[in-house]
């Protein structure tokens, strides 16, 4: 009874978003949403979980002395800094058209912050492409000739050198790139359809822990 | 006594011999159009479908086709007494509106009004009531529900195929095959595995599949004694992931081996998540990186850090834009479907392996309606293709 | 060790420290390049040079703050297009790590700029959990979703939103999306309400959208910092009285078009090395 319950109900809950797919009465759709809205509530109560998690490890770190322990601390603070802002604050712009706290550390520390990470990824594409971009066979050598052409059709350059260079690009993007996106997507496709039917019909269960 | 057609008549003979005035009609005149109302196929019960179409000849056509003439749909319950109430406006050459938000076997009529200029509006007869009623079956998804049922049967008929013993090849996977090769040389230099199932939540597809890849990767690292790490970025997946992980060091035979902190929560955003990855990368410097799931900008980060501390590195997503990255950076990349495989090569399951049949085959299928649909559309003949097409 | 090998070899700290010369340096002294308009962008700006003064277009901030770099132009040139053209904007949010803070900056901002009213020439509805249910739902009642806007005022209150009632009430639906989000509107909203679908994201995402383009399920795609720069471009050349405002994205096409030049010039220094190297090991 215990395998068998959340079996029976992983089943039904991945059957009948499909049901509703096809079946349009209010009865149907109304409890697809429910679904919906189950998820959405199992989701924020989860996040207690990871919460729990996260306090628990970095605590463990800097009680521990561990690597990196000053990083622990640092989330730990951070984080109880921002859920008394957010607790107990409000949020947006004040009445003297300042910032509240939560609002402010968002603006002027954390989106700084994102918009640094997604910055390093130029560098890194650089050393990436430095290492990686080899003429080590016919198939590496194609793939570096098609680089180099969309990055160089990309900017202004590429025209400079010729007015060709940019619609050569955008032939590259729109038919050798959209076939090879197309194949890969639809072969994904067809994987994730697949592992649904697994689950749908109770041969994979990793949500007993069994692979 | 008021004659309708007159004011028209006379708006249009304006028209005709030069007279640039808009439609000479009174406050309120007939507008002449064959309105018609039908229940919306394939619905909740909630919405009924106008389509109107000018009596040819009664309307100036500079009216009709004029892109900026907007029409006032009109409506109001058989049952209720009140006054029809506006319940849209759309543009009159579009010829068709669909009212929803109706109340199911409740009769409505309606009427179209539009405004001539100058004040002056032009209001159609009320049509015949028409009743919302709900539908069992979306029609315009009988392709849909043909495609699934035909996967369906694929691979459940191969899955049962397995089950009577019919022998299902796949091939190599180098991603895969490596898994052992990661593991034993992270247990030679005695350092951990550092395994990032995605940023994805575990209703994704491809982090189920990472999951169960976590799961073969967890039964080698109990036997062999070797430390596993697993931060995540969903707390579901901490959550599933915990559950196999466990469940794999039991099998193993070293439950007591198992902690639950090397399962663990970091944050709910990207880039913070890959800032602290990167960092348990930089500080305990993992023999093995296992990058396997849904990713999105973070891969490069990811796998370059891992590349610059010399682990050995196996990737898989099905997204494509970050398979790029992936090939750049890692030791071993599997593509797409390769990963939903995983399951089936790792545990040589016959009921799994039969759903991979199931699915090649299914590919096999769409090869041929695409060769098919390209013949024909290039033939001209286009209702192949289209019946794919409506949703 | 041949010198080659040693080139192959070299720190990546130097690659990096070139490539963050080669995108300061632009900033300090900006070149000025040109830019050269692409069929998917232009599609995208015809779409809404097509549409009359008092048509609603519904605009999602599916974004966070790691990608306004990129969107936040975009942003802005699609909403001083819409104002000109006297379009009105229907703004929402359905990603949750900052979207709607997004939108608010972005809504903000340009109201300022070309003194546009709030809840008449645009509305901020804010955020909504739940992705594509909430993308579902719209189809039906907007107002069921977002009941008020980001200030608290009533959707029918709203001189704007009073006639919209679901996407079949406004002409076009553009995603400035990150991650999955652009394609639940393309495969989910386009599909199932058929409303016309554009999207501007990030370069890395634009790839994956041109199958969509060539099956017609969007009108167009704005990728990446290029596609805002054309965006801007467009604008501009439609609308000349428009000149002199900040043109984020073709500043950023300076730093974009030296950066992909050294990164070229890096893939064929190594390849260089690469093949000298086999030389001297077959030697």
């Amino acid at each position: 009874m215990k395998r068998q319950i959340p079996i029976l109900l992983a089943i039904g809950a991945s059957l009948y978003p499909v049901v509703a797919f096809f079946v349009p009465t209010r009865g149907v759709t109304r409890f697809n949403q429910t679904l919906d809205e189950w998820m959405v509530i199992i989701a924020s109560f989860a996040l207690l979980l990871g919460i729990v998690s996260m306090i628990q490890v970095n605590l463990a770190k800097v009680r521990r002395r561990t690597s990196g322990w000053p990083f622990g601390l640092i989330v730990l603070v951070a984080f109880a800094i921002m859920a008394a802002f957010g607790v107990f604050g409000r949020q947006g712009a004040r009445p003297d058209g300042g910032l509240y706290p939560f609002t402010w550390v968002f603006q002027f520390g954390f989106s700084p912050l994102q918009s640094t990470m997604f910055s390093v990824l130029a560098f890194y594409v650089a050393s990436a492409s430095y290492r990686a971009f080899r003429v080590r066979n016919v198939e590496a050598t194609l793939l570096l000739i098609g680089a180099l052409i969309i990055m160089i059709g990309r900017i202004p350059l590429g025209e400079m050198i010729h007015p060709v260079v940019p619609d050569v690009a955008e032939w590259i993007m729109k038919f050798p790139n959209t076939a090879a996106q197309r194949g890969v997507i639809i072969g994904a496709a067809l994987g994730a359809a697949a592992m649904s039917i697994r689950v749908m019909v109770g041969i994979e269960r990793p949500y007993l822990g069994k692979s | 006594m008021r004659v309708r057609g007159l004011p028209v008549a006379l708006g249009i003979g304006a028209a005709v011999f030069g007279a640039a005035a808009p439609l000479p009609v009174r406050a309120e005149a007939a507008l002449p159009i064959v309105l018609h109302v039908a229940d919306t196929p394939s619905d909740d019960g909630s919405s009924l479908t106008l389509t109107w179409t000018p009596d040819p000849g009664l309307l100036p056509e500079s009216l009709a086709e004029d892109a900026a003439t907007e029409v006032r749909i009109e409506r109001r319950a058989v049952a209720d007494t009140a006054a029809f109430a506006r319940v849209g406006r759309v543009p009159f050459r579009d010829g068709a509106f669909q009212d929803s938000g109706l109340e199911p076997r409740t009769a409505y009529v309606y009427r179209l009004a539009l405004a001539a200029g100058a004040g002056d509006t032009l209001r159609s007869a009320a049509a015949a009531p028409a009743t919302p009623r709900e539908n069992l079956f979306r029609t315009q998804r009988v392709n849909a529900l043909v495609i699934t049922l035909l996967m369906t049967a694929l691979v459940v008929g191969f899955i049962l195929a397995a089950k009577r013993g019919v022998s299902l090849y796949i091939r190599r996977i180098s991603g895969l095959d490596a898994i052992d090769e990661a593991v034993g040389r992270a247990t030679e230099m005695g350092r951990k595995i550092l395994y990032v199932p995605g940023i994805i939540s575990v209703n994704e597809p491809q982090t189920l599949a990472s999951l169960g890849i976590l799961g073969y990767v967890a039964k080698l690292t109990a036997r062999y004694g070797t430390e596993l790490e697993v931060p995540n970025i969903d707390p579901l997946t901490m959550a599933a992931a915990r559950e196999i992980v466990k469940e794999a060091y039991l099998e193993a035979g070293a439950p007591e081996s198992f902690r639950e902190a090397s399962v663990h929560y970091l944050t709910a955003d990207q880039f913070a998540y890959a800032a602290a990855v990167n960092g348990i990368m930089v500080r305990d410097k993992p023999a093995a990186n296992f990058l396997i799931g849904w990713f999105a900008a973070e891969s490069l980060l990811l796998s370059e850090t891992g590349q610059s501390i010399g682990a050995i590195q196996i990737a898989g997503t099905a997204q494509v834009t970050q398979l790029p990255f992936f090939v750049a950076a890692c030791d071993y990349t599997m593509l797409g479907e390769e990963l939903f495989a995983a399951s089936a090569y790792l545990s040589q399951d016959p009921l799994i392996l039969g759903s991979i049949k199931g699915q090649d085959m299914m590919k096999a299928a769409i090869l041929a309606v695409i060769v098919l649909g390209a013949i024909l559309a290039t033939a001209g003949v286009h209702g192949f293709a289209d019946w794919f097409a409506a949703l | 060790m041949h010198w080659a090998k040693q080139l192959l070899l070299v720190d990546r700290r130097i690659i990096f420290l070139l490539v963050f010369l080669g995108a300061l340096i632009p900033i300090i002294r900006p070149i000025g390049l040109g830019v050269q308009i692409s069929p998917p962008v232009e599609a995208v700006f015809d779409a809404v040079e097509r549409l009359r003064p008092g048509d609603a277009i519904l605009l999602s901030f599916d974004y966070g703050p790691s990608d306004g770099p990129e969107l936040d132009p975009m942003a802005n040139a699609i909403l001083r297009h819409c104002h000109k053209k006297g379009v009105k904007v229907v703004g929402i949010s359905l990603f949750p790590l900052g979207g709607v803070d997004m939108g608010i900056a972005r809504l903000n901002e340009l109201a300022t700029e070309l003194q546009a009213q709030d809840g008449t020439d645009w509305v901020n509805l804010g955020y909504k959990d739940g992705g594509q249910a909430a993308m579902k739902a719209m189809g039906e009642d907007i107002a069921a979703v977002f009941p008020t806007d980001v200030n608290g005022v009533a959707y029918r209150d709203l001189p704007l939103t009073r006639d919209i009632r679901a996407y079949r009430d406004m002409k076009l639906a553009i995603s400035l999306a990150t991650s999955v989000l652009g394609e639940w509107w393309i495969n989910l909203v386009n599909a199932q309400f058929g409303i016309p679908v554009a999207v501007g994201t990030t370069a890395v995402s634009a790839p994956r959208y041109y199958a969509y383009m060539e099956a017609q399920q969007a009108i167009g795609v704005i990728g990446g910092m290029k596609g805002a720069s054309e965006y801007e471009e467009l604008v501009e050349r439609a609308y000349p009285e428009l000149k002199g405002l900040s043109r984020t994205a073709t500043m950023g096409m300076d730093v974009q078009s030296i950066v992909h030049v050294i990164i070229i010039f890096f893939i064929l220094f190594g390849n260089l090395m690469f093949l000298l190297t086999r030389r001297v090991k077959e030697a």
